[in-house]
């Protein structure tokens, strides 16, 4: 099973679990219709793109609405706590929800007594509640931007707006000693696909490479494209590629995505999900070395 | 014996610290925040951050923005908002702009807005990772940046609040004829 959690931006959607699909626009899970927006949607979306073009099962998503207060949060914590030994699934990627950092420790815990340890890939505030936490070398995949970068390199920090201002204030030829302080503060997950006008795919604090064509400079200004990556890089593990292979055929996929959408800032992150397929076909067997579509 | 023993409180770690002039002040705090739902702990403040009286309340440090609004509501009196712990106390101050021809963003820590230089409205907003973001995000696109609601009035976190900087800094921008 590959499980996505994490909130929706709709104070009335109760704690859901289901299988997702896409329809028109929209995402379902369950029964709920849902806007792919910026956030665990994009995520989602992205995630069923590969899924989808693979041939695999879709994901099973556990989501709850939330706008801030953290009541949907804490139920999709409580959630995973209690049933994620029974689910077992073997990639857990979790997203938006509320920093909670007892709860991220129970959830580790909890974790700890599967038979069978699952895939973890972290991002947003997920990421921020595993490092805060001293959780983040229990993860395999962190998808960090150069700010959250910047985060995770600061020793004290437990969230991207108190960093310290020296850490912050370093442009993106910086990344690697970013990299290398993180991994030194064990705040770092195992693998690290750093997004950037660069991006950067690090393992256990070693650069395995970087991923800078096709430059698309606007897809930073669009809310969504650094949940895409999520999606893309945990769908491609669930689908067996080695982690560091599947972050760098994400970072591809997206960038390329973004090209043959012709983003600008104005561009919704949806138009570059509707792209993915596109992409694959053209791409992913010389990328990937897989071609028995 | 198992009847004697104390229910275990459940385990809370916020990273927060709001200090206070006095007790009074604290223990109003408490209740309020408590009445709201919001997970808060009685502690002391470490000696180089007490100002007024020796005692303080742990809060969850991404809750920032929500508290600050809350205790503005209820008129709770407090001294200030720390991370707990931490050497730098101060929120991320540093602004970036980036011209895109037609449109400006501004970043403001982890988080960016976009806009339409002719029009003046939102055309993206994009970083962070706490749960009001996408709700803002959605709030915010195809606003006229004098007209959008304010992330620091609708938001709840310190992500919320370096979206409200960003937008200050785009308002700014934008009546200063970018």
């Amino acid at each position: 099973m590959f499980l996505i959690a994490g909130t929706f931006p709709d104070k009335d959607l109760p704690l859901t679990v289901g299988g997702v699909r896409a329809e028109g626009e929209s995402l379902v899970v369950d029964s709920y219709r849902l806007p792919c927006i910026q956030g665990t949607a994009a995520m989602i979306s992205a995630a069923l793109a590969v899924t989808k073009y693979l041939k695999l099962d879709p994901p099973q998503a556990v989501i709850a609405g939330d706008i801030g207060q953290g009541k949907g949060s804490r139920q999709i914590y409580e959630y995973l706590i209690q049933e994620v030994n029974m689910l077992s699934p073997e990639v857990l990627a979790l997203h938006y929800w509320l920093p909670d950092m007892a709860l991220m420790r129970r959830l580790c815990e909890a974790i700890e007594r599967c038979a069978k340890r699952p895939i973890m890939v972290a991002d947003a505030a997920s990421m921020y509640a595993a490092k805060a936490a001293g959780l983040a070398s229990r993860f395999d995949i962190f998808t960090p931007d150069a700010t959250e970068m910047a985060f995770l390199a600061d020793p004290d920090a437990t969230h991207p707006a108190y960093i310290a201002k020296h850490l912050f204030d370093t442009d993106i030829s910086q990344t690697p000693n970013l990299v290398a302080a993180a991994y030194q503060n064990r705040s770092a997950a195992r693998l690290l696909l750093v997004k950037g006008v660069v991006d950067y795919v690090v393992r256990d604090g070693e650069i395995l490479g970087t991923v800078a064509e096709p430059s698309v400079p606007a897809l930073e200004a669009i809310g969504g494209t650094g949940d895409t990556i999520t999606g893309l890089v945990s769908a491609f593990a669930y689908a067996g590629l080695e982690l560091h292979e599947a972050a760098i055929i994400t970072a591809r996929a997206n960038r390329m995505a973004g090209e043959f959408a012709r983003v600008t800032p104005a561009t919704r992150v949806g138009q570059i999900i509707n792209q993915f397929p596109a992409v694959f076909e053209e791409y992913l067997c010389q990328w990937s070395g897989v071609c028995y579509m | 014996m198992a009847f004697l023993r104390r229910k275990k409180r459940p385990s809370f770690e916020g990273r927060g610290l709001v200090l206070f002039m006095d007790v009074q002040d604290t223990m109003k705090a408490e209740r309020v925040l408590k009445d709201a739902g919001y997970a808060v702990k009685l502690i002391a403040p470490p000696p180089a951050l007490r100002k007024g009286c020796d005692l303080s309340l742990e809060i969850n440090l991404v809750e920032q923005l929500g508290i600050e609004r809350l205790f503005s509501e209820k008129d709770v009196f407090y001294v200030s908002i720390a991370p707990l712990g931490a050497e730098s106390s101060e929120l991320l101050g540093i602004v970036s702009v980036t011209d895109f021809g037609e449109w400006v963003m501004v970043k403001a820590g982890n988080m960016k807005v976009a806009f339409d230089k002719e029009r003046g409205v939102i055309v993206n907003t994009s970083g962070g990772g706490c749960p009001d973001i996408p709700y803002l995000h959605a709030e915010l696109i195809g606003k006229k940046l004098a007209e959008a609601p304010l992330p620091s009035e609708i938001g709840f976190t310190l992500c919320a609040t370096m979206l409200d900087r960003a937008l200050e800094e785009c308002l700014l921008l934008w009546q200063g004829g970018v």
